[in-house]
């Protein structure tokens, strides 16, 4: 896709949040062979700028540095770490096509009210949240697995709808022994869990 | 990272601020309370107290004239400021870890109000997996698709 796209001034920067670092994303990026910014963010810091709670999360960045559309829930194409198969959301990926062919024109850019509502707006409980969780990446890191825990539950507390600092803490610990969540599933549909994913708002393509 | 601030010295402490870490040491460990000498300040967090208030390059904060010893107290004969009962003063939030008296500190409240109040795009620089920094300011000019993910 960045291959068919980069000679029209258009760029892929993709940001691997993963607070155990590069053996846990590394795999990936080498079954993929990228070739554009492929970068690591240990502490979430992504996230926290973009107010994201899930991961995957696209943005589209027009040539001023303006965000255009918010919070994808979508990959465009996704490869099969085991396969190497790749999978191409084609209405996803032609949606992004026409934003690179027609710039603000496109019928999937989003206007300032649009990216402001699919992104949402940062609380004191939100970053709150922020706090625990990177004490606790910070407190995993230096060897103290437990006080870890404490602190990213103290964050699950505070925003039980923020499913990174949910993933990433089972990820680092043990879902069922330190968490209490018997499985992944249940845990989706906890009412103070939702959404799991914000709304994919992509308009129908026009009619041909 | 240090990690001094281990249990093994209750004077101890880490101080993580604005992403950095700071070996200290306080008079006494209290929840909520984080009493810094004015070094220790200054070197961990770039606050200084002047009498204008708390500053750091073009910000001054003033402190809240009714309560004054609850930010700036003589403690060992050192003049200390409390970094929690500032942090809260400036919407600032932290968290502690007890055991091993780790303190982080985010963003002050003029910082996080302001992400996404305007459609630019936050700017961050991160490393690529030989450790070599990128910013996403250097593709300004370009479209770009920014995409987080993970592996878990």
């Amino acid at each position: 896709m960045r291959e068919e796209l980069k000679a029209r001034n258009f760029e892929v920067v993709t940001v691997a949040c993963e607070s155990k670092g590069t053996e846990a994303a590394l795999p990936f990026v080498q079954a993929a062979k990228q070739q554009h910014p492929s970068l690591l963010d240990e502490h979430h810091r992504m996230p926290e700028l973009y107010n994201t709670k899930n991961v995957p999360a696209a943005f589209w960045i027009d040539e001023e540095f303006r965000i255009v559309r918010a919070n994808d829930p979508i990959y465009a194409q996704r490869r099969n770490f085991q396969t190497g198969e790749a999978t191409t959301n084609e209405n996803y990926l032609n949606a992004l096509r026409d934003w690179v062919e027609n710039g603000p024109r496109s019928i999937y850019v989003q206007d300032s009210a649009g990216v402001r509502a699919s992104v949402g707006k940062q609380t004191w409980e939100d970053v709150q949240a922020m706090a625990h969780f990177r004490l606790g990446v910070h407190l995993h890191q230096l060897g103290h697995a437990q006080e870890a825990i404490t602190q990213f539950k103290k964050a699950h507390a505070l925003r039980p709808n923020n499913w990174n600092y949910k993933r990433q803490a089972w990820n680092l610990g043990d879902l069922e022994k330190d968490y209490g969540v018997k499985n992944f599933m249940d845990a989706m549909k906890e009412p103070d869990s939702q959404p799991f994913y914000p709304p994919l708002q992509l308009p129908d393509p026009p009619a041909r | 990272m240090a990690s001094q601030g281990s249990k093994d010295s209750p004077f101890a402490a880490t101080v993580l601020y604005r992403d950095r870490s700071t070996a200290v040491s306080i008079s006494e460990k209290r929840e909520d309370e984080l009493w810094l000498t004015m070094r220790d300040l200054e070197a961990t967090t770039g606050w200084e107290v002047k009498p204008e208030g708390v500053c750091r390059e073009s910000i001054c904060v003033p402190l809240p004239v009714d309560r004054q010893d609850r930010f700036v107290r003589e403690i060992d004969r050192s003049r200390r400021l409390n970094l929690a009962e500032f942090a809260r003063l400036i919407e600032q939030p932290y968290a502690h870890d007890e055991a091993h008296n780790v303190w982080y500190f985010g963003p002050a409240g003029w910082e996080w109000k302001e992400r996404l109040v305007s459609q630019q795009a936050p700017g961050f620089t991160l490393p690529d997996f030989e450790g070599r920094p990128h910013s996403l300011a250097d593709y300004m000019g370009k479209k770009i698709f920014l995409l987080a993910w993970a592996s878990w």
